[in-house]
């Protein structure tokens, strides 16, 4: 475990954070961290800037993210990896679609390679990035189409070279029944599943015996071809199987 | 060269097993062990009820080896059985069960055998958790009762594993004397300290440590175990390399465990050893692994 001084903690949006610090290890993009908070839990965090200062950037929701999210600049932030595999580099025209908070784990593509980038939310209020994103998606109509984003990224029927793809996994599993597969390259997505190890050995983000942790996080569309637990069966902390719909 | 090994009547391609507790949560990473090379694969450590372990930091990584305090988190019986019981793998299976005493044991045991496996492991030695584990395993005179009750009331083979944060870990394994086969060792009782956070590394406080560091002490137990008793073992304990698995071997194993290892070289691990082990008898001019098992102690 390892730790660093806070750089900064910035509020960009409702309930979102970026806190940046300087780690001392090369991350790459697609790759995260165990963030530990003493006394509170340890939790995966993707790296949406690779550059240090790095930075995470998330939603505070429950107790762990509440904590960070009120930590200031100077004080200890403790982490180790960086851990998982990485998205590889786009080719040709690139789209990436992102559900909520799937878009940190985007960040350092979105930024560094041109692209579409599609956005989906509830609602308005849950905008950030919003000078990176070309189109966006609210559940409730508030602002951009309404309805997921998914369902946006279908209608615009552009062609793509390589699709990147980040968010819950039913929305990344809608994507992956509803797509036409002939009309893009290779497609990319960056999976999230209840993570307490994050090495490989506690098989508790398992799909069909792959680990996201290690074995990703991210797989392309003809991997998840083969994983038929991918948004179909969830893992509680126990491991017992919780059947979706 | 032939490494199939025997244990307990039972026949198994290599000596190279998946030890208990390490991506064997879920019945496709058991599966995907065994595919990649392993001669049996021991499932996660399964209870009456559903555990959710402890909260994460549930590892801790360490220059030799790892600190872990999962808090043997586990489905409950039905939810694991409901799973395992499609396998088409199940004599390459062992599983792993704790209980509370000889009643829970035989619950568990029971359904299993039901689900048409035939070979148990029981934890009598996992070091973190109140009322199981280790503190079932360090009383001899309930560890014998238990395997007592299993061996006279199922058609099991029973593998006892034993926890090496004893005094006399000869004692505990004469108490488990009416067990197929013993496997060596759990992992050793230990804490990890945070200065800069001053908290404990893992949010249970204590656990247990695995990996290289433990190697010297796991074959420690081997020896004197396999010298006092003569009975069937496992070794298990810090195995990263074939070199590591021969040397359990010399000292009586006829089959290894690998835990930890799985972190630092993954599911290769298992046809990295069992390549390794082959290649060593044929140099060293062996006809079989049998031969080198117990070598060192006759
Ligand atoms: C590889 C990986 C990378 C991640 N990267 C980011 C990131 O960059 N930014 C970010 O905001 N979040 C990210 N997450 C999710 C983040 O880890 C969780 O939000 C965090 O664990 C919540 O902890 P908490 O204690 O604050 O909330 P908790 O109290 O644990 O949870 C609050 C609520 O959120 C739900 N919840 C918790 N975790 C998840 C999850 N993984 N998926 C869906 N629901 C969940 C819980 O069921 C609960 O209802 C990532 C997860 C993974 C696996
Ligand atoms: C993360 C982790 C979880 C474990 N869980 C269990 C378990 O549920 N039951 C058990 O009998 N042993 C468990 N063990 C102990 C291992 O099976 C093994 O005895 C020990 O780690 C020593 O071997 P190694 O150095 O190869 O890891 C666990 C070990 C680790 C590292
Ligand atoms: S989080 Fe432990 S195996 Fe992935």
């Amino acid at each position: 475990m390892k730790f660093s001084n806070i750089v900064s903690v910035k509020k960009i949006g409702r309930d979102f954070f970026e806190i940046s610090f300087n780690i001392d290890s090369e991350v790459r993009a697609g790759q995260f961290l165990m963030v530990w908070v003493p006394g509170v839990k340890e939790i995966p965090m993707s790296v949406s800037n690779l550059k240090n200062p790095i930075t995470i950037s998330f939603k505070a929701i429950g107790e762990t993210t509440k904590r960070l999210s009120a930590m200031r600049p100077g004080d200890r932030i403790f982490y180790r990896g960086p851990y998982g595999n990485t998205y590889p580099d786009p080719k040709g025209k690139t789209a990436y679609v992102a559900g909520g908070t799937g878009i940190a784990s985007l960040l350092p593509l979105i930024s560094a390679y041109p692209g579409d980038v599609y956005y989906g939310m509830r609602t308005a209020e849950d905008i950030v990035y919003k000078n990176l994103v070309n189109f966006v998606s609210t559940d409730d109509g508030s602002m951009g189409f309404k309805g997921n984003v998914v369902d946006l990224f279908i209608r615009e029927k552009r062609k793509y070279d390589t699709v990147f793809v980040c968010g819950p996994e039913p929305m990344m599993k809608y994507f992956h029944d509803k797509i036409n597969r002939n009309e893009y390259g290779n497609i990319y997505y960056s999976l999230e599943r209840l993570m307490k190890c994050g090495v490989g050995i506690c098989d508790s983000c398992s799909i069909n015996g792959f680990r996201v942790c290690r074995d990703g996080t991210v797989f392309d569309h003809e991997q998840l071809n083969i994983m038929d637990e991918f948004g179909t069966v969830r893992r509680a902390e126990s491991g017992r199987r919780i059947f979706l719909k | 060269m032939d490494i199939s090994t025997v244990i307990a009547g039972t026949r198994f391609d290599n000596p190279v097993f998946l030890a208990s507790g390490i991506v064997d949560e879920t019945l496709k990473s058991v599966e995907r062990a065994i595919k990649s090379g392993a001669g049996a694969a021991v499932t996660k450590s399964i209870g009456k009820d559903e555990r959710a372990g402890y909260v994460p930091p549930i590892i801790s990584e360490l220059p030799t080896g790892m600190l872990n305090a999962v808090g043997l988190a586990n489905p409950g019986i039905d939810d694991f059985i409901d799973e395992f019981k499609t396998s088409s793998l199940k004599e390459k299976i062992v599983v792993s069960i704790f209980g509370k005493d000889s009643e829970e044991f035989l619950e568990l045991a029971k359904k299993v055998q039901d689900a048409g496996f035939t070979t148990i492991e029981l934890n009598l030695s996992c070091p973190h958790v109140k009322g199981y584990g280790s503190e079932v395993g360090e009383d001899p005179e309930l560890v014998e009762e238990i395997i007592k009750e299993l061996k006279s009331k199922t058609n099991l083979k029973v593998w006892a594993k034993l926890t090496p944060n004893v005094t006399h870990i000869v004692d505990i394994a004469k108490a488990a004397e009416r067990a197929d086969a013993l496997v060596l060792i759990n992992t050793v009782k230990a804490i990890g300290v945070n200065i800069w956070a001053r908290k404990f590394s893992l949010t249970n406080g204590i656990g247990g440590y695995s990996g290289p560091g433990i190697k010297p002490i796991a074959l420690r137990a081997v020896y004197d175990v396999y010298k006092e008793t003569g009975k069937e073992l496992i070794g298990v304990g810090g195995i990263t390399t074939y070199e590591d698995a021969i040397e359990f071997m010399l000292l009586g194993a006829k089959a290894i465990q690998v835990g930890t290892a799985i972190y630092y070289k993954d599911f290769k691990i298992f046809n990295e050893i069992s390549q390794g082990i082959m290649n060593y008898l044929e140099m060293e001019g062996f006809g079989s692994l049998q031969e080198i098992i117990g070598l060192m102690v006759k």
